[in-house]
């Protein structure tokens, strides 16, 4: 019997691989590598071994002389490792986006956005016969780019060799941080062994040796430059900050897949500060200024019996800097640490020493970048207010909305939907340009939590720690490759859910897909073929998000909720 | 220093301000030199209420890079209380004295009111539905209030069992059945009216210290059930109100729409042949 139109075969991840011809000849090759020949294939669950792995989750790319691999500010959602031939990778502050060929996101030709008014489908969710029949691979190869006469572009920048049986890129993959850095092939030929991070995790997951492995590729690659980045150690020379490097400690705090627990703490009622794993307590002696690698911490201070939240600190904040520098500068009034740092989610940190500090980093420091001592009027500061001390835009936030934003997590978003509920006519016009835009489809709920008049909707946060691709098999959700933005590629999708449970926003819905005749698409047992959906920031829209534009009365923004100053400054327009 | 919305605010008023004063200024300048005024003033009043009627076809367009609704919004009041100025000043100051000219004139007005009305209004309730809390979307209001009338219902009639007596149930189906039933005072809650709620939770009071004290329980748990509904008319009362003005704005625009397009024909029908100056 022929199978109905709208049937179709339920797909898993081992549907979706990452090359859908991974010759048989290749994957051999490929486990016969270091360090896959090496790992123990008992240490790997039954269900998923090692072999299923690599034929899964990994490509063979090759590059040629001149051409990029990946590009710093990029977002990637796989590493790599050199099967054979040397790649270059130019150090911070890097090549121009002019020569690196960056393109905005394509956008719909000017006829397609207008023929929105007459082609949207009548029918909700319809999804073309592509979206529905599974697309292979997610990651698009894209148009590849060369460097001509890189000795000259590459100019002052200073580059590091890279070869046969050497790892990159995991760092963006496993942290959903963007690349650091631009990696250009650089040898006539260079063969790759690209690995999408689901497959990169349960490989670490069962192979504590690649792990360690790959942290001291990190110390020897990357930590300099990741120190370099902030602006204390920049005076340092060469040696200076080797030494520095050398004395570096690791520190990740939380669960990597944080928001099962926060959901449950928070459906619980119960989520709170005590919870938290304190990084550093005020009152304590400060032993080193602890940098943020990537991921969240809260600043607070005590507060009556409590803790009140003065910040969150994110990727490229520090803390502890001001209590060592002053003990520093005046030995004989030490201060201990004046706020506490608690984990939120998932964090990576680089500790210093507050040795290395004074004997390194401090004695060669600029004024200008050494912070203030304090000051016997911040040293007095009680339980009164702690806002008063961080003064600026914490406290023009206020107390109450601060802790909302850190208690439900909002910091996390790059594009974070907040309405000024006492500007909001409630006339839904921002539903409606939204469901203009995308297929008659409105891709949030305008409703979610209230604190002090402003309400953060359930739509996509497009987070700076998007843990919604977490579980993801095939790797259907990422990031836009140049606009950061978390979008969905419906081809890939298998309806699994996990995107949607693992969302702590809830901003991820699960929609049953309908064939462009409007019937009901379903597998051979005639199970509803199911499809995530949520906002795409109208990444592929002329001028922005259709929500904001959309608003009349000025009350609906998408904020990047890690800049509190321009928070702040919307919030007292 | 003072916030971006002020001095929006300001420059706007500022530049209304100064074009209605070049305005009549030119308008006094022209009236002795130009017969036909008034063909001037009218054309120009047309297009400005074209461009005002523009801004609901932005809103049909969200997917055009056509400004924000914001800007939009923004030009459509400021230009709206200069189309006032030059209506005066196509019409001289008077009322027009036939049948058809007054209607124009009058739906211009009602256009006009409607509009400075529904801006003022949605500065203001916006405000005191945030106050007021409970917020709900408008669409799932008849859901909630269904959820909340069954709840009342259940707690009422699981009160005669658990506590041995009639008077809770009885007290549920003589004063507040009705009122969780339907949505109640619109008008009053429009108002700011508060008396309703007031009367309901007096008499609750009053009988409240005939209960014992699971009686009471039950009572003081059907009070807050009465609480949130009276919140949920309030959002409904509210919202509604935004909703609807804008049914009776726009379908006034078009009307005015079609007159003007009646008085333009029939204003050169019966021109006689008259020349502009």
């Amino acid at each position: 019997m022929d199978t109905p139109l709208n049937q179709i075969e339920r797909l898993g991840r081992q549907d979706n691989p990452f090359d859908p011809e991974f010759p048989d000849a290749d994957l051999d090759r490929v486990a016969a590598l270091a360090p896959f020949k090496d790992m123990d294939p008992e240490s790997f669950p039954k269900k998923q071994p090692l072999r299923t792995i690599l034929r899964c989750d990994t490509r063979l790319r090759r590059f040629q002389r001149g051409e990029i691999i990946v590009r710093a500010g990029d977002y990637g959602s796989s590493a790599f490792m050199i099967v054979s031939g040397d790649v270059r990778v130019v150090l911070p502050p890097g090549l121009p986006d002019r020569v690196l060929g960056r393109r905005e996101p394509a956008k719909r030709s000017v006829f397609r956005a207008v023929a929105q008014l007459w082609a949207n489908h009548r029918n909700p969710e319809v999804r073309t016969p592509e979206e529905l029949g599974g697309g292979g691979a997610d990651a698009e190869i894209g148009s590849r780019v060369f460097l001509q006469d890189v000795p000259r572009l590459i100019g002052n920048n200073k580059t590091v060799t890279l070869g046969a049986g050497e790892f990159f890129g995991e760092i963006a993959a496993l942290s959903r941080m963007p690349r650091t850095a631009t990696i250009l092939c650089d040898s006539d030929e260079a063969e790759l062994l690209e690995i999408r991070w689901q497959g990169l995790r349960d490989i670490l997951k069962s192979d504590p040796a690649l792990r360690a492995h790959i942290d001291a590729l990190y110390r020897k690659n990357t930590l300099s430059n990741a120190l370099r980045s902030f602006p204390i150690f920049q005076h340092l020379d060469e040696e200076q900050l080797a030494q520095v490097a050398a004395q570096t400690q690791f520190g990740t705090y939380g669960e990597y897949d944080w928001s099962g627990d926060y959901k449950k703490l928070a459906k619980a009622g119960t989520n709170s500060v005590d919870k938290e794993t304190v990084i550093a307590q005020e009152g304590d002696y400060p032993d080193g200024v602890i940098f943020i690698r990537s991921g969240f911490g809260r600043l607070s201070k005590r507060f009556g019996s409590g803790q009140r939240t003065l910040n969150y600190l994110g990727a490229g904040r520090w803390f502890g800097l001001r209590e060592i520098a002053h003990n520093w500068r005046e030995p004989g009034a030490a201060v201990p640490f004046q706020f506490s740092l608690r984990v939120i989610g998932y964090t990576h940190t680089l500790f210093v020493p507050t040795r290395v500090m004074e004997q390194i980093v401090l004695p060669g420091a600029p004024n200008a970048l050494l912070p203030r001592p304090l000051t016997p009027d911040e040293l007095d500061i009680d339980d009164d207010d702690p806002l008063k001390e961080q003064g600026g835009f914490a406290q023009r936030i206020g107390p109450e909305l601060m802790e909302f934003l850190t208690g439900r997590r909002i910091f996390n978003g790059t594009a974070t939907m907040v309405i000024d509920l006492a500007r909001c006519t409630r006339c839904d016009d921002c539903v409606r340009a939204c469901a203009a835009t995308h297929d008659n489809n409105p891709r949030f709920l305008r409703q979610g939590p209230v604190s002090s008049g402003i309400q953060v909707a359930q739509s996509c946060m497009h987070c700076v720690d998007p843990v919604c691709m977490i579980g993801c098999p095939t790797g259907a959700i990422h990031r836009d490759a140049s606009a950061g933005d978390v979008v969905i590629n419906q081809a890939t999708c298998i309806g699994c859910t996990s995107c949607a449970n693992n969302c702590p926003y809830d901003a991820i819905r699960m929609v049953e897909a309908r064939d462009p005749g409007g019937d009901f698409v379903t597998d051979k047992e005639s199970r509803p073929i199911l499809k995530a959906t949520k906002c795409d920031h109208c990444i592929d829209q002329y001028g922005g998000p259709a929500c904001e534009r959309a608003c009349p009365h000025d009350a609906l923004k998408r904020m990047d909720m890690t800049r509190l100053d321009t928070f702040a400054t919307w919030l007292h327009r | 220093m003072m916030r971006t919305t002020v001095k929006r605010r300001l420059s706007g008023v500022l530049l209304l301000v100064a074009a209605v004063a070049t305005l009549f200024w030119g308008h006094r300048q022209l009236v002795p030199v130009m017969r036909h005024l008034a063909y001037l003033s009218g054309w120009l009043l047309l297009a400005v209420c074209l461009f005002l009627t523009a801004y609901n076809a932005r809103k049909k367009l969200p997917f055009l890079p056509l400004g924000s609704s914001r800007t939009w919004l923004q030009l459509h009041a400021y230009v709206g209380y200069f189309s006032l100025a030059l209506f005066f000043a196509h019409t001289g100051w008077r009322w027009p004295t036939g049948v058809f000219e007054a209607a124009l004139a009058s739906l211009y007005l009602a256009v006009a009111a409607s509009g400075v009305a529904g801006l003022v209004w949605s500065r203001i309730v916006p405000r005191r539905l945030t106050a007021r809390g409970c917020e709900a979307l408008y669409e799932r209001i008849p859901a909630i209030r269904r959820k909340l009338a069954e709840d009342a219902e259940a707690m009422a009639l699981a009160s005669v069992a658990a506590t041995r007596s009639t008077a809770v149930a009885d007290f549920y189906k003589v004063h507040l059945a009705g009122f969780f039933r339907r949505p109640m005072n619109g008008w009053r809650h429009l108002a700011e009216v508060r008396s309703p709620r007031m009367r309901i939770e007096a008499r609750i009071a009053d009988l409240d210290r005939f209960l014992d004290p699971d009686q009471r329980k039950v009572l003081k748990e059907l009070a807050v059930l009465v609480a949130q509904k009276d919140s949920l008319d309030y959002q409904r009362s509210l919202q509604l109100s935004l909703k609807l003005w804008l049914f009776v704005h726009i379908p006034l625009t078009y009307s005015l729409l079609i007159l003007t397009a009646l008085h333009v024909v029939l204003v050169f029908a019966f021109s006689g042949g008259t020349e502009a100056n």
